[in-house]
This record gives structure tokens, C-alpha cells and sequence, in this order.
């Protein structure tokens, strides 16, 4: 039979992978921020269809992360306020 | 080298360096998370976060696939300048990005006057162990001093090679050996390798038609090594790599995936003939095949 402590380990484990998860999107992002520069300094003076779509693509994918990170961040809220009420 | 070849290296070098293998961690991490606090919630109205972190999913699965659009984007315009053919792709090590657990992806160590937390679901991670495996617990006198220290690419590394030998003894011992949260993060960890396991044996990517072959080049070993796991959680892994509809079922036990998946690993190295080091890593890129017969 299961106690509050387990659902309570429980939901900390998941909370565990959360937080390794946030911890890659950042990482993630630093590397697309460099990447951003990289590009921008390699492609300087391109106006080729290619080039805009290329920076588009990586400004969207950070602005996924982006939203990715929040959205766990509300999860992680609701998930540790519910244990506190066990 | 010319101007246009160094250009063609920086462009290639950054379009190489995308962190597709990093978003691909945490989004697999966070359907770990959800599966299992899926399984926590069951009937409580309390979401839990739950939808927070299906939304989070979301946006990681946009955020890969712009990565690749972004690389094709680069791809095109090095066609343009003509370097297109000059040098193929670099070996795809994104599916073993999981594996290596980077310092950056570990939460901080303990200080090392502080024991360890005693860990709460131990026993509950072991009988689950226990069902699946047909493997008693050890008794406390045989728990290696090391129990619970390796990371979750190590325990796929071990698990694999349990299977390889065809030792569901030294299966369940690994398994019982692993703390809770290592056990379940193997559902975080196996879904990229699967993925790729399953191309390199059937000679191309996995697609909804290769069920049934994946299936019988699978499942009589996974049900030999694992007697107690439900058929549909096989069914739901194989389905998942091969990019099919599967239903979801969040009464499935969180250990079920997790320790299934990490067996089908190791069933799908030793059907490929490959060692279970070849997923460390540093392990060099193992030759790909194409059209190959399972």
C-alpha cells in the first residue's frame, strides 16, 4: 500500500527529471544563442531566400524553448504546491 | 583552403553544432516526468502539472524540428555556393546524447559530509523489479556497496549486456542495484536509441509498416528475459519507434517502460551482433546498413 512519502519520492523523482530537463533547454539555448552569432557573422551581406530562412528557423526554435521552459516552470509550481497540501 | 571552403567549413561547423541532441534530452525527460506523474494522479482531479508538461513537450518537439529546419535552411545555401557535395555529414551522435549524463544536465552533487536521503521508493521500484523480472530482491547482505552510483547510461550499458548474455539473474540483479530514479529515468534515456537500433536493423528509418517485423525480431527474447511485462507496454514502445498510433494508457506502472525499453536495447544490439559498449558515448559510430533484412 502506497504512503504520502512515496506519492511525495514519487512526484520528486518526476520533479527530478523536470529540472534535468530545464537544465538541457538551457544548456540548448546558450548553444543556439552562440550559433545565432556564428551565423549572423558568417552570413553578413546575405540576402539569399536560404539565409532568412535559416535565422527565422533558429530565432523560432529559441522562442519554443523559451516557452518550453515556462511552461515547466508552472509545472514544477503546481506539482510542488500539491505535495505541500499532502 | 579558399575563402568559399572556409565559409562552407563555418557554416557546416555551426549547422553541425545545433543542440538538436540536447532538446531531444529534455523532451525526453519530460515525458518521463509526465508518464510518471501520470501515473501518481490517475484518478485525482489535481492535474499535478500534468498539462503544463505536455504543453513544455510541445514546444521542445517545435523547437527540434525548427532545429532542422535551420540546418536544412544552411544545407540549401551551401548548395548554392556550390560546396554541397564537398564533404558528407558528420556521424549522427544526437541519439546517444542522453547517455553521457553531462555535468551541465546533473543537479549539483551532495556535500560529501551529508549521507545520502534514505530512498523512499526503493522498495516500490524493487517489486516492481521483482514482477517484471521473476528476480527476488537480493537480500541486504548482497547489495553490491556500489548500489544506486551508477547513472542511467550506465545501467542501459549493464542492463544491454545482461541481455547479450541471455542472464536474467544478473538482469535482475542490475535492475534491483539501481536506485528508483535512475530505473525510471531509462524511459528518458532509450527512446533515441531505440529509434536508431531499429533503422540500423532494418536498414531504414522505422515506419508504421514495420511493426510486425520489429515485433518478431523482438518480443520472444523481451517476454523471455521479462515474463511479467504486459504485452502492451511492448507493443506501445515498438509502436512509438516506429512512429505508429498508440494508445496511451496511464495505468501502465511508470517501471514497466522504462525497464521493457531498456531490454528491447539490449535485444536490438545483440540482434544487430554489437556489444553494449557501443552505446557509450565515446564509443565510435557503428557502420550503418541499408535495405538489410531483419
Amino acid at each position: 500500500m502506497a504512503s504520502v512519502a512515496e506519492v511525495r519520492a514519487a512526484v520528486d523523482a518526476a520533479l527530478q527529471q523536470v529540472t534535468e530537463g530545464q537544465a538541457a533547454i538551457q544548456a540548448a539555448r546558450e548553444k543556439l544563442g552562440e550559433a545565432q552569432q556564428s551565423l549572423a557573422a558568417a552570413l553578413d551581406g546575405s540576402a539569399h531566400d536560404a539565409v532568412g530562412a535559416a535565422h527565422a528557423s533558429l530565432s523560432q526554435a529559441d522562442q519554443q524553448l523559451e516557452e518550453c521552459l515556462g511552461a515547466t516552470l508552472h509545472a514544477v509550481e503546481q506539482a510542488q504546491t500539491y505535495t505541500a497540501t499532502l | 583552403m579558399s575563402l568559399l571552403q572556409e565559409l562552407g567549413a563555418q557554416l557546416r561547423a555551426t549547422s553541425d553544432e545545433l543542440p538538436t541532441g540536447l532538446v531531444t534530452v529534455a523532451m525526453e525527460r519530460l515525458r518521463s516526468a509526465t508518464e510518471l506523474l501520470n501515473w501518481v494522479r490517475q484518478t485525482s482531479v489535481d492535474t499535478i502539472g500534468v498539462p503544463h508538461l505536455g504543453n513544455a513537450t510541445e514546444h521542445a518537439e517545435h523547437a527540434v524540428a525548427a532545429l532542422r529546419t535551420a540546418q536544412d535552411a544552411i544545407a540549401a545555401y551551401l548548395g548554392v555556393l556550390g560546396l554541397a557535395a564537398d564533404a558528407g555529414g558528420p556521424p549522427d551522435r544526437d541519439w546517444k546524447a542522453g547517455l553521457g549524463e553531462p555535468e551541465r544536465v546533473q543537479p549539483p552533487p551532495e556535500p560529501p559530509d551529508r549521507p545520502p536521503p534514505p530512498e523512499q521508493l526503493g522498495p516500490w521500484w524493487q517489486n516492481r523489479v521483482s514482477e517484471l523480472t521473476g528476480e527476488a530482491p537480493p537480500r541486504p547482505e548482497e547489495v553490491p556497496a556500489e548500489r544506486g552510483r551508477v547513472d542511467t547510461g550506465e545501467l542501459l550499458r549493464r542492463v544491454a549486456a545482461g541481455v547479450r548474455s541471455g542472464d536474467r539473474a544478473r538482469l535482475g540483479r542490475d535492475l534491483h542495484a539501481a536506485h528508483a530514479s535512475t530505473g525510471l529515468a531509462l524511459s528518458a534515456v532509450t527512446p533515441p536509441v531505440l529509434h536508431r537500433l531499429a533503422g540500423d536493423l532494418l536498414g531504414h528509418e522505422p515506419r508504421p509498416e514495420d511493426v510486425p517485423r520489429l515485433r518478431s525480431a523482438a518480443a520472444g527474447r523481451v517476454r523471455s528475459l521479462l515474463p511479467g511485462t504486459p504485452p502492451a507496454v511492448l507493443d506501445a514502445l515498438i509502436a512509438r519507434i516506429c512512429r505508429a498510433p498508440a494508445g496511451a494508457d496511464t495505468r501502465t506502472h511508470p517501471a514497466d517502460s522504462a525497464v521493457t525499453s531498456s531490454v528491447l536495447t539490449g535485444v536490438l544490439l545483440a540482434r544487430l551482433g554489437r556489444d553494449a559498449t557501443t552505446l557509450d558515448p565515446a564509443a565510435p559510430e557503428p557502420l550503418r546498413r541499408r535495405d538489410a533484412d531483419a
